[in-house]
């Protein structure tokens, strides 16, 4: 009975805070989305890859942060600095996936597959699944309150188990985003994709060093 | 393709009567006397003599389009005036408010900014979803004067459609000003997907917006901060802002217009123009091509100040969605094959009529707007000539 009020407490919290979730990450899904080529199920493809990379991410960082004891008591400077590591490396994953979607979609779009990133063609990734893992560090304010109720768990399990039940919650927000799938695609909309995300992904990589840089940048 | 001697002028070849293009002019002056002067209220000289020469400036010029049948260059006299002359007013009220340009970020926070248009894209994501506005002016603080300036703002646009950006917008005109002082564009080729890139800056800026719930492109990326209020940096960050703002403006706003001949912030850049783009579609007037008159010269797509013409769009007889409505294209043609249209009517009929109609709305939007705006610009430096 004590589990199912704690599980339901993660997916309620999941579920009122899913628009601060699904706002964090529409820079990064929204322009990737629209450099796919036009279907539902090409969609669904991709938000399943999205977010199932980010809950991995979720677990990584929940997992590693009850390891070391940091999940809630973890330093401002420290978070700064993780969070500044984070915001580069989605930059350069997010200029990466501009070039390759140019790569792919460059002259005909005709590719049935999602966009993939990567030097060569047998180490290749989906981009999708790279970026839902990245946001998946995001500290943003919901990750951090359903953080500090897991760490007031008894277990690591418990409190993964808090978390994938917090991601289910904020996931229902992320349904709608399939539609993006509905909107014609054409050269135009795909050059303006790429466009966006290249500016999105170097607002991302001045905020990253900026945080990196901590007092030097922001004087305190 | 029909001859030209088989197609009659569609625009009065020769100009009106005087007395004609009076009784054409006879409402704006009007208007402008309602607008521009508020009697009983105390003003001085200064005040009045400013009111007089923007009222007296702004029916001279429309006097001249109805005289003349030519719509761009009388236009663009007022829009670079209300372009130069904009921050003149603005930086003047904003050192009496405030004793410095500079904006610290508790002024933001406390909604002690001026309402701006441009963040109006940027206000409607967040605000739906979370019936808060993140845009920190003082007008956050009533409903009614949020609901004043957007209904307004509509209710033009739904009208005028992209025309907003060619008759009232105060940032324009110095762009425009800087575009008309060479006699030759030194950069004549570019490239078409240059035009894409408001849109993705109208995407980003919302998307970031939302994210950040904070207004991302005044923020972050507006040219104009260079000429109206810059961030107060306390920081490097604040710098860099305050860098981005410099460049962009000294990028956008002057370098590039006088190499290319073209408003190229309103072109590559402004994310509100994309935005008001979309409203083209609704608005009833709109600019068309003539096939049967057009010879393809390309007169109009060089003319034309914000690449809103293309080889393919004259092809089609259209322009882009793009267009403002500045009449460049008109004025220039030498077929008269482009023309003011009103849509659900044969391309044809009556452009000139369709132009009246037009032109009163624009201008009188222009007077309400920009008169004001000219008129404040006008006072401040007679007040410090005096």
């Amino acid at each position: 009975m004590v589990a199912v009020v704690i599980f339901g407490e993660a997916l309620t919290l999941g579920l009122v805070s899913g628009p601060a979730c699904m706002a964090s990450c529409g820079p990064v899904l929204v322009p990737s989305l629209l450099t796919e080529q036009t279907g539902f199920r090409r969609h669904l493809r991709f938000l399943s890859a999205f977010l199932g990379a980010r809950l991995l991410g979720y677990l990584a960082f929940a997992a590693a942060a009850w390891e070391i004891g940091a999940l809630v008591s973890m330093r401002p400077a420290s978070r700064m600095l993780l969070m500044g590591a984070v915001n580069v490396l989605l930059a350069c994953v997010l200029l990466w996936y501009a070039y390759s979607a140019r790569q792919i979609c460059g002259s005909s779009c005709s590719s049935a597959k999602l966009v993939n990133i990567g030097t060569t063609k047998d180490r290749r990734v989906a981009g999708a699944a790279v970026l839902g893992f990245l946001t998946g560090f995001s500290l943003c304010p919901p990750f951090v309150a359903a953080g500090v109720r897991a760490a007031e768990l008894g277990s690591v399990t418990q409190a993964l188990l808090f978390f994938i039940f917090f991601f289910v919650g904020t996931s229902v927000w992320f349904v709608p985003f399939i539609g993006i799938g509905c909107i014609a695609r054409n050269q135009a909309v795909l050059t303006v994709a790429r466009m966006t995300m290249t500016l999105i992904a170097l607002y991302y990589l001045f905020l990253g060093i900026a945080m990196l840089m901590g007092r030097k940048a922001y004087g305190f | 393709m029909a001859s030209k001697a088989c197609t009659p002028r569609l625009a009065p070849a020769t100009p009106r009567s005087v007395l004609r293009a009076l009784l054409l002019t006879l409402p704006i002056a009007v208007w402008s006397l309602l607008m521009l002067f508020h009697p009983g209220t105390p003003t001085d000289a200064k005040s009045r003599i400013a009111e007089a020469v923007t009222a007296l400036f702004m029916t001279g010029l429309f006097f001249m389009m109805m005289r003349t049948g030519k719509t761009y260059r009388w236009r663009r006299c007022f829009f670079v005036a209300l372009g130069f002359l904009f921050p003149v007013g603005f930086i003047y009220n904003m050192v009496l408010a405030r004793g410095t340009m500079g904006i610290p970020i508790e002024e933001m926070i406390a909604g002690r900014t001026p309402f701006c248009f441009l963040a109006i894209p940027l206000l409607i994501v967040p605000a739906a979803l979370t019936k808060t506005l993140v845009f920190p002016g003082s007008i956050a603080a009533s409903r009614h004067a949020i609901a004043t300036m957007v209904g307004l703002w509509l209710a033009l646009t739904l009208v005028l459609g992209k025309g907003w950006c060619a008759y009232a917008c105060f940032f324009g005109g110095i762009e425009e000003g800087m575009a008309a002082v060479p006699k030759r564009a030194k950069i004549r080729k570019i490239d078409p997907r240059w035009r894409l890139v408001p849109w993705a800056v109208l995407l980003a800026m919302v998307l970031l917006s939302l994210a950040l719930f904070e207004p991302a492109y005044c923020m972050w990326l507006c040219p104009f901060k260079a000429v109206t209020e810059y961030v107060t940096a306390r920081n490097a960050v604040g710098v860099v802002q305050n860098a981005i703002f410099i460049v962009l403006f000294a990028g956008l706003v002057i370098v590039l217009p006088l190499l290319t001949k073209k408003r190229t912030q309103c072109s590559f850049f402004c994310p509100f123009g994309a935005f008001q783009s979309i409203f083209n579609k609704i608005s009833i007037f709109e600019v068309k091509i003539d096939r049967t008159r057009c010879k393809s010269c390309g007169v109009c797509q060089n003319a034309c100040p914000n690449l809103s013409l293309s080889k393919e769009s004259i092809a089609q007889g259209e322009t882009l969605l793009s267009c403002m409505k500045c009449g460049a294209c008109v004025d220039a043609c030498p077929q008269d094959a482009a023309v003011w249209h009103i849509k659900g009517t044969e391309i044809a009929w009556k452009p000139e009529r369709a132009r009246l109609m037009f032109l009163y709305a624009a201008w009188a939007m222009a007077v309400m707007f920009g008169g004001s705006i000219i008129a404040q610009g006008l006072f401040t430096i007679l007040h410090f000539l005096a």
